[in-house]
């Protein structure tokens, strides 16, 4: 599969990038879902918040933040959203099915806390 | 947070034959926003006919195209979108696709918990059950129970990937290829593939089972 | 005290992991209105009028009770009409009037 965060070829030197333009996370990146609770409008679901996940892939392309979208908010500043692998026993400590069972998800740049392992 | 739920209805309520007084307010709402010119007349008209044009045999049709063009099939698992467009079949609500390949080691399940994100421009609209509490609470946390409900025994060899929908991007499953349909057309290939199978819940169907 | 703000930071729509029935394979014929519903829907998107996420934040703005026993059009044909009026593109003695008009037309 193509890595959409890695220019093809040699990529030339002394470009920056504006605020939000090239994604912070990367495929295999450790990361944790915030446990913050917003109210109005979320697209983090409560049984996400919290969790231990690894970045899968950067999607493409970049939109703006759907919390404030759900207010009619159609232009300004975007960040990448992330595909992220969580396992399910991670999710739910009593899960009865195979440790392999996972789940997928995409999370919003803001929603995410880098994880050093 | 209590597990059990103080919001949502166990079902839905159905709806009546006639939308009654909400069928008048869509009416109401429709004509007042074309009279301030901000929707054209004929575009909710269009529009229907676009969702009209969308149905499972579209998704069954990128399907058979995987199974047999393994060019394709790269593109496709690449860029779903993209290679969709290739067949023709536009994204008129600007989402983008990922298709996920069920395998001997992996079964993909799609579901939205927050509402009824659905891949439409390649299957058309949701089925009801997809929309309605007990599919949504349950794909996440028992998927393999959900599964058994629709008859679909995953072994516990078999990693379950269950992906919430829940932004910009929509899911369509590619189910394994029955066995016996070598040398399957596309268009017969086509046929075993249901709605059902993209979204999950179930394997494709085998040539005798749709025989 | 009870803890009522779990009421209010866990939206009606977020039920992922919640107990719920076993899953019952329904679904119908869309009615000749919730298919206008739903087109509606998808042009109000295209113009921005009302983008897909603020119909989702409409929803979940009618409250449990109204997610609760509302069909899925009927939420959303309410919604849509909720937002108008916030974006003042509707009033609602504009939408009554409307809505009088429509319903005393005869009905095929």
């Amino acid at each position: 599969m193509r890595d959409n965060t890695t220019p093809a070829g040699n990529p030339l030197t002394g470009i920056v990038f504006a605020e939000g333009e090239r994604p912070v996370f990367g495929p295999g990146d450790k990361a944790r879902i915030l446990a913050r609770s917003p109210i109005g409008h979320y697209r983090v679901p409560t049984y996400m918040r919290g969790k231990l996940c690894t970045v899968e892939k950067v999607i493409e392309p970049a939109a703006v933040d759907n919390e404030e979208e759900a207010f009619g908010r159609n232009v300004g500043s975007k960040r990448h959203y992330y595909r992220v692998a969580v396992p399910m026993s991670e999710i739910w400590p009593e899960y009865k099915g195979p440790a392999t069972d996972g789940l997928r998800i995409e999370i919003y740049e803001t929603w995410l806390e880098r994880v050093s392992t | 947070m209590s597990a059990h739920d103080h919001s949502s209805p166990h079902s839905e309520p159905a709806a009546p034959q006639h939308g009654g007084d909400y069928e008048i307010m869509e009416t109401a709402v429709r004509e007042l926003l074309v009279e301030k010119k901000l929707i054209g007349p004929g575009e909710i008209r269009r529009q229907i006919e676009v969702l009209d044009s969308r149905s499972p045999a579209l998704g069954a049709k990128v399907v058979a195209r995987a199974w047999n063009d393994p060019g394709f099939k790269v593109r496709l698992l690449e860029n779903g979108r993209r290679a969709c467009e290739e067949l023709g079949i536009s994204f008129y609500d600007d989402t983008q696709l990922i298709v996920l390949e069920n395998t001997a080691t992996v079964h993909n399940l799609v579901v939205c918990t927050l509402c009824s994100c659905y891949p439409r421009p390649v299957l058309g609209l949701p089925p009801d059950w997809y929309k309605v509490k007990p599919y949504r609470a349950r794909a996440v946390s028992e998927p393999r129970k959900v599964l058994e409900e629709f008859g679909t025994h995953i072994p516990d060899d078999v990693e379950i990937r269950v992906s919430d929908s829940t932004a910009l991007v929509r899911f369509l499953v590619l189910p394994m290829r029955p066995e016996g349909t070598e040398g399957y057309t596309e268009e017969q290939l086509a046929a075993l593939v249901t709605r059902d199978a993209m979204i999950g819940v179930v394997t494709a169907n085998t040539p005798t089972e749709s025989a | 005290m009870p803890d009522t703000y779990q009421f209010v930071k866990r939206l009606p729509n977020d039920i992922g992991g919640l107990q719920a029935d076993t899953v019952q394979q329904t679904d119908h014929v869309l009615l000749p209105w919730e298919k206008r519903c739903h087109a509606l829907a998808d042009v109000l998107d295209f113009h921005k009028i009302i983008n897909t996420e603020e119909k989702r934040r409409g929803v979940e703005a009618l409250g449990a009770e109204l997610v609760g026993k509302l069909s899925y059009y009927e939420r959303w044909i309410v919604a849509f009409a909720n937002i108008l009026f916030e974006k003042r593109i509707l009033s609602p003695t504009e939408l009554a009037l409307k809505m009088d008009e429509v319903a005393a037309r005869p009905r095929d």
